[in-house]
């Protein structure tokens, strides 16, 4: 009974701490959303500056609109141009108003790509837009050789080369294996996962601040001056560091299913790896709690590693952009582990055994966590 | 049979003898202070009874039954007070005072009412929902206090629970503590203060280097060390023409001058004063003050232990 006392006494101070509410409540859901937004279901934007009833100006726009992964504006120059400087589009590309006139003559036509300094989006705007202008000038390059034969209208002519087929070089692109996004997999639930991993960590872990006062303070020996037992107090506070941890969890499971639809997979086995993974959290705030000399000190180091390790096992910059030497550091943290175990739930919708590896991996983390936290903060009680 | 009693008690921590073989005992109902300069192993002494070190020698009984750190019935018999505060500071009164219930075993309804109880006694009912945090030194030395009460205790244990207050909020501990022992309570108190240790104990132990140096009521420690007391004797001129007289008086056992200041040594000041001032009287000088020194605790425990108290 004493051992639920002690943890409940601290599930409360956490949870009914102001600044707790934001932090452990109202962020993480607030990071699943912006994460959310970051994965990315909007498309990029590409402002075009394109004369009105152009016959061949026209053709390029219905090219560039063809194109479903990105949004085409048609709007003014200037309006462009402060949609460029200010974000709103990642480029801009401007048809100048002779186009008709300098295709049919045969002339070369200059479209000015405009770009803001730095936007990653743009260099792939660039490349897109330059494959799209690259086919529609193959086909006006050679309606203008055909001049030289035939005595024909422009029009005309590009018709012919339209529809002519003509045998050329092509790439035929495959993909192999599954895809680490599927198609249809909404952002939120490629964002959840991992924050539900960093903030489970966080949260636990900054609680071995709580373990540090109440060594510093005299209030662990006086718990243990009263009749209960070192084992119940050590328990007791054990339990109060996974509680907080599997709050924090559910409230970010619940929350985003509820909020953003976040399909978590197999509930038997995202409960698993939930549970386990909290384990590993309470463990390491135990651990932390007992080794740390001052509160200055604990908060540091649990930000410290909460963040080196989050970072380090995939929960800020996706596991599946990491390669080499740093792709195999990833799985010297549990979040690495439930990172992949959680992209197997949640992406592919696997069951207990496809993530079993992970599960016994995160349990080691566990045991081990926790047996080196309850060693040493069975020591710090007894003296 | 007493409350509380301390058998050849030790305690090494490696090769250092931290407590050595000390003994004494408590009373029912008597207040008894453990005095000693820091390092001298008052706290582990009072970790050994509070049962939260183990003791590598020696016994200790608590209302007659052998105590240990796991013993957990005469666990439920000791109220304890640290020094530090200590206590959850984010927390209210009324919150750490039913957390603390719960550990000695209260049921929650049982809880909650001790923890009222207990604030009426400690004088916090008004601020009972107000964190630690807010309170003042004196208010949270109250609430330090009034957790140690919580589970009815048979010893009290104090461990100097006026550092750091006021002297209101000082009298008001030293006056609740002897309210405490009127009800029969035994009271184990440590302090720094020596008027405190006068004030309040029945019985005083000066531990010194890890030993029990002596033990006794004040008048018994003074006896033993067989100090002396002093008379201080102002004159208006050179006191050095009555310093041959002044030796040759019964129970004067040193005279000593420096300027116009007679320093003479007694075993009792008060019977030989009238001879002192007849003497000087006769060799007419002039007695501007006369100042009769009773040898005190603080006297006591600077012999034994060479240091002041609060060194």
């Amino acid at each position: 009974m004493r051992p639920v006392v002690i943890s409940a006494l601290h599930v409360r101070r956490v949870f009914r701490d102001r600044t707790n509410i934001f932090f452990v409540i109202l962020l993480p859901f607030l990071m699943v959303f912006m994460m959310g937004l970051m994965y990315g279901e909007s498309r990029p934007v590409l402002g075009l500056v394109a004369p009105q009833g152009s016959e061949f100006g026209d053709r390029l726009v219905e090219a560039l609109e063809e194109e479903e992964r990105i949004d085409v504006l048609r709007v003014e120059d200037d309006r462009m141009r402060d949609l460029v400087e200010s974000g709103d589009a990642h480029a801009g590309l401007v048809v100048p108003d002779d186009y008709d006139a300098r295709v049919s003559e045969g002339g070369r036509v200059e479209l000015e790509f405009v770009t803001r300094s730095g936007d990653a989006s743009a260099v792939d705007m660039g490349i897109w837009v330059r494959s799209v202008v690259a086919q529609e000038s193959s086909l006006l390059s050679t309606a203008q050789v055909t001049g030289t034969v035939r005595d024909e209208d422009f029009g005309e002519r590009l018709e012919r080369a339209e529809e002519t087929e003509v045998a050329g070089v092509r790439v035929d692109s495959v993909t192999t294996g599954e895809s680490a996004f599927p198609e249809g997999i909404s952002s939120h639930s490629l964002a959840a996962p991992p924050l539900l991993l960093l903030y489970t960590f966080i949260t636990a872990l900054t609680t071995c601040l709580g373990i540090v006062q109440s060594r510093r303070s005299g209030v662990l020996r006086r718990m243990y001056a009263t009749p209960t037992s070192a084992g119940a107090i050590v328990f007791g506070e054990a339990l109060g560091r996974f509680l907080i941890a599997l709050v924090q969890a559910l409230l970010i499971l619940v929350g985003s299913a509820l909020l953003f639809g976040v399909d978590w997979g197999d509930p038997l086995a995202t409960t698993l790896v939930t549970t386990v993974f909290c384990m590993v959290s309470a463990g390491a705030a135990l651990l932390l709690g007992s080794l740390a000399r001052t509160e200055g000190g604990a908060l540091a180091a649990a930000v410290g590693i909460s963040l080196g390790a989050g970072a380090l096992g995939g929960t800020m910059v996706p596991l599946e952009s990491f390669e080499g030497t740093m792709a195999e550091l990833a799985y010297a943290t549990p979040h690495a582990w439930g990172y992949d175990a959680f992209s197997t739930l949640v992406r592919d919708q696997g069951s207990v055994g496809d993530v079993a590896t992970n599960l016994v991996v995160l349990l080691g983390f566990a045991v081990a966590l926790m047996g080196l936290g309850v060693w040493r903060f069975r020591s710090a009680v007894t003296g | 049979m007493p409350v509380l009693e301390v058998r050849g008690v030790s305690k090494r921590y490696g090769k250092n003898l931290v407590v050595d073989d000390v003994s004494f005992i408590i009373e029912e109902g008597e207040t008894y202070g453990l005095l000693g300069p820091n390092g001298a192993g008052k706290s582990t002494t009072i970790g050994m009874i509070i049962g939260i070190l183990q003791r590598d020698a020696g016994t200790i009984r608590i209302d007659g039954a052998e105590h240990s750190v796991t013993n957990s019935r005469t666990k439920a018999l000791i109220g304890f007070a640290p020094q530090e505060i200590a206590v959850y500071k984010d927390l209210s009164a009324r919150d750490n005072l039913r957390f603390f219930a719960r550990l000695y075993g209260l049921s929650g309804a049982r809880a909650r009412a001790k923890a009222d109880e207990v604030l009426e006694m400690v004088g916090l009912s008004d601020h009972a929902g107000e964190a630690v945090s807010t309170f003042s030194g004196g208010m949270a030395r109250r609430v330090n206090i009034g957790l140690s009460l919580l589970n009815d205790p048979k010893l009290l244990i104090l461990d100097e629970p006026t550092v750091g207050v006021d002297p209101q909020s000082r009298n008001s501990i030293l006056e609740s503590v002897q309210a405490l022992t009127r009800g029969g309570l035994s009271v184990l108190y440590t302090t720094h203060y020596m008027e405190e240790a006068e004030r309040l104990c029945d019985r005083v132990g000066i531990i010194e280097s890890g030993r029990l140096r002596a033990e006794g009521t004040q008048r018994e420690l003074v006896a033993q060390v067989g100090e002396d007391d002093t008379v201080l004797v102002t004159l208006g001129g050179p006191a050095d023409k009555a310093l041959d007289r002044l030796r040759a008086l019964d129970r004067v056992s040193e005279v000593s001058a420096d300027g116009t200041r007679i320093r003479l040594l007694t075993e009792d000041a008060r019977g030989v004063l009238p001879s002192v001032l007849r003497t000087l009287t006769e060799e007419d000088m002039d007695i501007r003050s006369v100042e009769v020194q009773e040898p005190d605790l603080e006297a006591v425990f600077l012999r034994l232990t060479g240091k002041g108290l609060r060194e």
